[in-house]
């Protein structure tokens, strides 16, 4: 079993939780949305997987890099 | 003496062709057995390897093949030669010749070789070669560069810049130059790798900084791997110092080959044009549909720019630094473009600091080398915020306005969306016929209306029975002013195009930019003091 860390790739906030834990995710199933320089800004899964763990909920503010959710494949 | 019985004697100069081909032959054997294995099981070729797998098979013509170390006899005669560190000569890729050599790390790790005239390196005779005979310079670095033990060889230390960089920095207006780093650099080596128009590093087996983890562990007292402090995850995405990663050697060197074929030969030629299969007329039915009609709502700006070039023609610089925007060389009608595209997905297309700098060296590659731009706008503008005011962002992307206002070569502006501000000025190109085609989704202004009504009627908005509904009612109110047709009316963008149309419009500017190219080749000229 290997856990993946799916991290921001922008400074901004949680717009919507798209998926709930426990849920299994396919590559590129849409996991959550971000908001950024006004901008909606998808989070897919990188691996396909279960989702283990939603580190973030809505309105939350998120930094460059930091671990939004965690995949266990 | 007769043919005959010179034959009978052993031939024309037999000890001396026996000679050449035993010092040949030392020569050949590297560093020798052991030191080739310990090379391969590391998972790296050696230089000789290195060369045949990147140029065209048989190509390779050495110079200075049996320079190196003679051990000699009492008689002084010649017991073994050990070759010199760094492997040089020209070879063709695709069949055009480049200059190229490399450390070879099986001899004393590649570290500087002592010797009359230097093989490689800075101001060595490779350089020369590609100076001199006018074509590109591939650089396969692996080596350490000077060593301290040399001084106890001379009996003194040099100076810093002896062997100074000032071919390197010429050859970067007049060839092109690549380089890849294969091994471990630091120092000289390091420095020689950043002073390219391209250059590449494998995963796994490539780091690069200017002083590695001994240095490190004396001068700050910090624990770090070589990997952790110069590996891809460093130098290609976070530094930027070296251009782009491959998984392989191999898919490093086809890279590379990649790299050249949009390049002309040096700066006096025009880059090549390849036959083209894919109509130029083309109609990508899906261009239509690739912006949401959602303004907040990114898109794949990549796949689009695939729709509309050659087909498979793209070729990333860049892929993973500075993210905010694309660069990409690749065809249009079988003619190179580079092409500057906005990624709506990172910070909406905002330029951060790090876009700017990709975006700067990008355009002043292809202005050098003659290679007309596309600009792919989508832009809302600098990146805001403290961080991004801390990295330098107003500078840097004022540096970008102020490189675009030099540029030479044709430029085209498309705008597919947003077009703001400072950072849209810097996708446009006053100095050429600064023409401006834009698809009915774009928009533009010197800033957005959000953000943009709230700063210019705060007093207004504050003083309302209801402040939101009013700041939304003056929004909606000179959003009508807003729609490209109106721009057009005025001929302030020169056209707007259906999405589909974007292909063929494109081909044909670019075909008719070529007559113009012809006639601007040649060196870049200075510029003056960039901000």
């Amino acid at each position: 079993m290997a856990t993946t860390e799916v991290t921001s790739e922008v400074i901004g906030s949680v717009w919507k939780v798209e998926m709930s834990e426990g849920d299994s995710v396919a590559e590129g199933d849409l996991i959550m949305i971000l908001e950024s320089m006004k901008m909606e800004i998808p989070v897919e899964a990188p691996v396909a997987g279960t989702l283990k763990e939603i580190l973030v909920k809505p309105e939350d503010s998120v930094e460059e890099d930091q671990v939004l959710c965690l995949i266990e494949s | 003496m007769s043919d005959r019985e010179l034959e009978d004697e052993g031939g024309y100069w037999p000890e001396q062709i026996a000679e050449l081909e035993k010092r040949r032959a030392d020569a050949a054997e590297m560093g020798g057995e052991a030191n080739i294995e310990r090379q391969h099981g590391a998972g790296r070729l050696t230089i000789r390897e290195r060369i045949d797998a990147l140029t065209d098979a048989g190509s390779f013509r050495e110079v200075g093949s049996i320079a190196g170390t003679g051990e000699y006899d009492e008689n002084l005669k010649l017991k073994k030669l050990t070759p010199a560190t760094y492997v040089a000569g020209s070879a063709r890729i695709n069949g055009r010749p480049v200059a190229i050599g490399g450390e070879d790390f099986t001899v004393r790790g590649g570290t500087s070789f002592g010797a009359m005239r230097r093989k490689g390196g800075q101001g060595g005779y490779i350089e020369d070669l590609a100076h001199h005979y006018k074509m590109p310079l591939v650089n396969l670095i692996d080596g350490a560069g000077g060593t301290v033990t040399s001084a106890k060889r001379r009996g003194y230390v040099v100076f810093p810049g002896v062997d100074g960089f000032e071919r390197s920095v010429e050859l970067l207006g007049e060839v092109p130059v690549v380089s890849a780093v294969m091994g471990t650099a630091a120092g000289g080596p390091a420095g020689r790798a950043i002073l390219s128009h391209f250059s590449i590093m494998v995963e796994g087996s490539s780091q690069i900084f200017a002083a590695g983890p001994p240095v490190v562990k004396r001068s700050l007292g910090q624990e770090i791997s070589k990997e952790d402090l110069g590996g891809p995850k460093v130098a290609v995405n976070k530094a930027g110092s070296i251009h782009n990663a491959a998984a392989t050697e191999e898919e490093a060197f086809e890279q590379i080959r990649r790299f050249l074929s949009f390049m002309p030969q040096n700066v006096w030629e025009q880059p090549p044009v390849l036959p083209v299969d894919d109509p130029v007329d083309r109609m990508e039915e899906d261009l239509l549909g690739i912006v949401p009609d959602k303004r907040t709502q990114p898109y794949d700006m990549k796949k689009l720019v695939g729709m509309v070039v050659d087909r498979d023609s793209t070729f990333e610089i860049r892929p993973t630094f500075g993210k905010a925007v694309i660069t990409m060389l690749a065809r249009l009608g079988g003619r190179p473009v580079g092409i500057v595209a906005n990624n709506p997905k990172v910070y909406g297309g905002a330029m951060d600091a790090d876009a700017a700098r990709k975006q700067i060296h990008f355009m002043e590659l292809c202005d050098t080398f003659h290679i007309p731009l596309v600009f792919f706008v989508d832009v809302p503008g600098f990146m805001v915020g403290l961080k991004a005011e801390c990295e330098g962002t107003l500078r840097e992307g004022m540096r970008a306005v102020y490189m675009a206002g030099q540029l030479k070569v044709p430029t085209l502006t498309l705008v597919i969306r947003k077009c703001y501000g400072m950072a849209g000025m810097a996708t446009c190109n006053k100095n050429d016929i600064d023409l401006k085609i834009a698809w009915p989704s774009g928009e533009w202004g010197s800033l957005p209306v959000e953000g943009g009504v709230a700063a210019a009627f705060r007093r207004e908005i504050a003083a309302a029975e209801d402040p939101k509904a009013r700041e939304k009612e003056l929004e909606a109110e000179l959003r009508a002013y807003s729609s490209p047709y109106r721009t057009a009316e005025a001929l302030a963008v020169e056209e707007i195009i259906d999405p589909r149309e974007t292909r063929p419009l494109l081909c044909e500017y670019i075909a008719l930019a070529e007559n113009r190219l012809k006639i601007t080749l040649g060196p870049r000229a200075k510029a003056g003091v960039a901000p």
